[in-house]
C-alpha cells in the first residue's frame, strides 16, 4: 500500500522538482530565495501518516540529492528528509484539529523549512563542508521561513486537494 | 508512534534510514554509480534549464534589481541621466546587447592577458536549499571545459569549474563559503589566501606578518601550478576594510569583489593560459576625475558716478 502510494505520488514530485530546477532556480531574490520543492515535500508529508511522511521524505530527499547543485554526498538530503517528513507528519497525526487548521499547517511548515536546512548545514559540517558567514546563514534561514509563510497558503489548496483526492480515492478503491 | 506505531511502520522507518546511510557511505567511498545518476539528472535537465533561462531570466533580473535597490540607489541616479538616451536604441535588443557587452568585456580581459577562453551563458543560479553558491553554464566537456578551470567575466574572477558535464558545467562561485584562492596584492606583490563568505565580500588573509594592506589595494589571483584551477593575474576585488586587530598573527582584510554575482549572464571559461604571467596588466584602471572648469571673472571697478 505504501509503495503504491509512493509510486502514485512520484510523478507529482517529479514535476515540482523539474519546476524547481529549471524555473525557480532562475530567480535570485532576498535571502537566497526559497525552495519550492522542499516546501512542497514538507507540506505533503504534513498531510499524511508518519510512515508515509518518512517515505515521502525518502523520495524527495533522493531527488534533492540528485540535483547538480547539491553540495553534500548522495544520501545527505535523503537522511534529513526522512527525519523531517516523519517528524512533521508525526506532530499532527491523529489530531484533526491541528491538521484541519490551515494556520497550524503554515506555521509548522514555516518552522520545518529553516530547521531542515539548519540540520543539513550541521550534517554538512560533519562531512567536511564549509560554514561561511554567520550573518548570511542567519539571514538565509530566517528568509526561507518568511518565504515559506508566503508560499504555503498559495500551495495549500492545490496540495490538499491533490493529496485528499489521491489517497481518499485509493482508500475507497 | 502515537496511533500508527505498528512494527511494520518502525521497520519501514529504520529501513529508510539505513538505506540513506548506505547511500552516504557509497558516495563518500566514491562509487561511480551515484555520481552517474547526478550526471544523468543534469544532462536531462540542462536543455530545460536553457529554455527556462531564456524565458524567465528577465523576470529573475527584475526581482534581483528590486532586491538590490538600496545598494544601488546611488548608481540609479547616475544611470537615470543616461537611461533616456539608451532607451530607444536598447528597446528591441536589450537582453542581447547586454549579453554582447558582457561577452565583449570578458574577451577584452582575456585578450589583454592572452587567455584562451570559451564563452558560456548562465543557465541556472544554483541551489536555493543548500548554502553553496554555484551557477550552471551551457558549456561543457564538448566545448573543452574541464574540472578546475578558471571562470571569469569582464570584471574579474567568477569562480572555478567544479563539475563538467557534456553540455553544461557547474561553477563554484567566489562567494561560496568553501571557495579559496591564492591571491596577491597588485603592486606590492604581497600574497595571501582569499576565502568566500557567502556575500559579495571575501576575506583576505596575508601569509606574511611583516606586510600591511591598505584600503583600495587591488587583489589579483596568484595562479596555480599548471594554471589550474586558477590562471594568474585575474582581478578579484579591492580591499574595502583592513582588520588591524592587536595580537593577530597575520593581517586580514575584507575584499569587495568586482563581479556582480546577482547579474551574471555571460561568462568565459579559461581553457588555455598564456606562457607568461600577465602580472598587473589586468588591474582595472582607476577612474579619471572629470576636470571641473574654473571660471575667472575679472571685475573692473566702474568709474565713480558723478554727483
Amino acid at each position: 500500500m505504501f509503495a503504491r502510494r509512493f509510486l502514485v505520488s512520484f510523478p507529482i514530485f517529479l514535476v515540482v522538482y523539474v519546476i524547481q530546477e529549471t524555473i525557480v532556480s532562475q530567480f535570485r531574490i532576498f535571502g537566497s530565495g526559497f525552495s519550492l520543492f522542499l516546501i512542497f515535500a514538507l507540506l505533503w508529508s504534513a498531510l499524511g501518516t508518519p510512515e508515509l511522511g518518512a517515505l515521502t521524505g525518502f523520495g524527495a530527499g533522493l531527488l534533492m540529492d540528485l540535483s547538480q547543485s547539491s553540495s553534500g554526498p548522495v544520501g545527505q538530503w535523503t537522511l534529513i528528509m526522512i527525519l523531517a517528513g516523519f517528524s512533521i507528519s508525526y506532530l499532527g497525526y491523529g489530531d484533526d484539529n491541528f491538521r484541519g487548521n490551515p494556520i497550524s499547517l503554515v506555521v509548522i511548515v514555516a518552522l520545518a523549512v529553516p530547521i531542515t536546512r539548519f540540520i543539513y548545514l550541521i550534517l554538512g559540517l560533519m562531512f567536511g563542508g564549509e560554514l561561511g558567514s554567520a550573518l548570511h546563514i542567519f539571514t538565509s534561514l530566517i528568509a526561507s521561513g518568511l518565504w515559506t509563510v508566503a508560499i504555503v497558503p498559495l500551495l495549500m489548496p492545490l496540495v490538499t486537494r491533490i493529496h485528499s483526492g489521491l489517497f481518499e480515492d485509493m482508500s475507497r478503491g | 508512534m502515537r496511533n500508527g506505531g505498528d512494527n511494520r511502520g518502525r521497520l519501514l522507518f529504520i529501513s529508510l534510514i539505513v538505506t540513506s546511510l548506505f547511500l552516504i557511505t557509497l558516495d563518500l567511498r566514491g562509487v561511480q554509480v551515484l555520481g552517474g545518476l547526478r550526471n544523468g539528472t543534469q544532462t536531462a535537465l540542462s536543455p530545460l534549464q536553457s529554455v527556462a533561462a531564456t524565458v524567465f531570466r528577465p523576470v529573475g533580473n527584475f526581482f534581483s534589481d528590486v532586491t538590490h535597490l538600496g545598494r544601488t540607489r546611488g548608481e540609479i541616479e547616475k544611470l537615470k541621466a543616461s537611461n533616456e538616451k539608451l532607451r530607444q536604441s536598447l528597446i528591441n535588443r536589450k537582453n542581447a546587447d547586454a549579453e554582447l557587452a558582457q561577452l565583449k568585456s570578458v574577451l577584452d580581459l582575456a585578450g589583454t592577458a592572452k587567455y584562451k577562453v570559451v564563452g558560456a551563458k548562465v543557465i541556472s543560479l544554483g541551489s536555493t536549499s543548500s548554502f553553496t553558491q554555484t551557477i550552471s553554464i551551457d558549456a561543457g566537456t564538448n566545448n573543452g571545459v574541464r574540472q578546475n578551470m578558471t571562470v571569469i567575466t569582464g570584471l574579474g574572477l567568477v569562480g572555478v569549474v567544479k563539475i563538467s558535464y557534456p553540455d553544461s558545467a557547474l561553477v563554484q562561485l567566489t562567494t561560496d563559503p568553501a571557495f579559496r584562492v591564492g591571491a596577491r596584492v597588485a603592486g606590492t606583490q604581497q600574497i595571501g589566501i582569499l576565502s568566500g563568505q557567502g556575500t559579495n565580500k571575501g576575506v583576505l588573509q596575508l601569509l606574511d606578518n611583516r606586510t600591511t594592506l591598505k584600503v583600495g589595494d587591488v587583489i589579483l589571483a596568484r595562479g596555480s601550478q599548471n594554471n589550474r584551477p586558477f590562471v594568474p593575474g585575474v582581478p578579484i576585488g579591492e580591499v574595502s576594510k583592513v582588520d588591524n586587530a592587536a595580537g593577530a598573527i597575520t593581517q586580514t582584510a575584507d575584499v569587495k569583489l568586482y563581479v556582480n554575482f546577482s547579474a551574471l549572464s555571460v561568462v568565459a571559461v579559461v581553457i588555455g593560459a598564456p606562457q607568461a604571467d600577465p602580472r598587473d596588466a589586468l588591474v582595472p584602471k582607476a577612474p579619471v576625475p572629470t576636470p571641473i572648469p574654473t571660471v575667472t571673472i575679472y571685475a573692473k571697478p566702474s568709474e565713480s558716478p558723478t554727483p
